[in-house]
């Protein structure tokens, strides 16, 4: 290979993985986030002695185990996008299904943590740092919902061989998306749950 | 990009995410822990965006943007919290 041709081949991709507009809906995303977070900093700001006290009621275990299953349904979906690109079409699907089971995960852990709040007589008018919990991580939870849809959608083209190693741009599509997701909750799990 | 390298990078996302849990649990969260758990954040964030968004390879703009997103946001939450603490 000409010292050119290994020049080129190392060049910069102009764009990022998948379709542009998405990438645009990320970062609109990614915004809304960044107010939320930073909404939820500077309130507690004001009210630390109530944030402290409520962030220990939380149920942290389930917030590591979240974690733990969107880290893994993200590393499912890059191998999903590493298959397809050595063709491997069935594999491929198979990732993007355990990608799905994760989000499946998620989303129980969730509704267990939900059940336990709701139970205990707790709701977004309990007090200023439960409005945030609950808008925060709801507003997340409906994130995951969409991004399970986009990767059923892509599950099923890629059972029929609807992706090939040429052309996977919607697979990088959803991955881009679902990826977004995690990274929110990397932030999102420490503020909410760890730091004190 | 190679499997094993997404398996390493899988392995590394969830041994911080265990730390970050731990130091949740096992310590009295002053400043520095604070510190510490942004920090831990924000090596996550870094690897997803560059590895498993697949960025590293993009130009340095979408990754700039990405980056300085993350950057940011722990930014002001690291202002926030100093300012508790203070």
């Amino acid at each position: 290979m000409s010292r050119s041709l290994q020049k080129e081949g190392h060049k910069p991709l102009p764009y990022p993985p998948g379709d542009f507009a998405i990438w645009i809906l990320i970062l609109v995303e990614l915004s809304v986030f960044f107010v939320l977070f930073a909404a939820y900093a500077f309130t507690r700001l004001m009210h630390l002695e109530l944030f402290n006290e409520m962030q220990r009621t939380l149920d942290a275990d389930a917030g590591l185990l979240n974690t733990l299953l969107l880290i893994s349904g993200s590393w499912c979906v890059a191998r999903a996008v590493a298959a397809i690109k050595r063709t491997l079409c069935r594999q491929s699907a198979h990732w993007l299904l355990a990608a799905i089971l994760s989000g499946v995960g998620f989303l129980v852990v969730k509704y267990f943590e939900y059940g336990a709040k709701f139970s205990a007589g707790i709701n977004l008018e309990t007090n200023l740092f439960y409005t945030f919990y609950l808008s925060l991580t709801a507003f997340h939870a409906m994130h995951v919902v969409l991004g399970m849809i986009i990767l059923a959608f892509v599950w099923k083209k890629a059972m029929t061989d609807g992706y090939s190693a040429n052309d996977h741009g919607g697979m990088e599509t959803g991955a881009s998306y679902w990826h977004m997701v995690d990274l929110v909750w990397i932030i999102l799990f420490p503020l909410v749950y760890v730091m004190r | 990009m190679s499997t094993h390298f997404l398996n390493v990078i899988w392995i590394a996302l969830m041994v911080a995410t265990v730390l970050t849990s731990f130091i949740g649990k096992n310590t009295a969260m002053g400043a520095g822990m604070v510190v510490i758990v942004l920090l831990i954040s924000a090596i996550k964030g870094w690897l997803i965006i560059e590895d498993f968004m697949a960025l590293r390879r993009v130009k340095f703009l979408w990754r700039g943007i990405m980056l300085g997103w993350l950057l940011l946001t722990l930014s002001v939450i690291l202002l926030a919290y100093w300012l508790g603490i203070k």
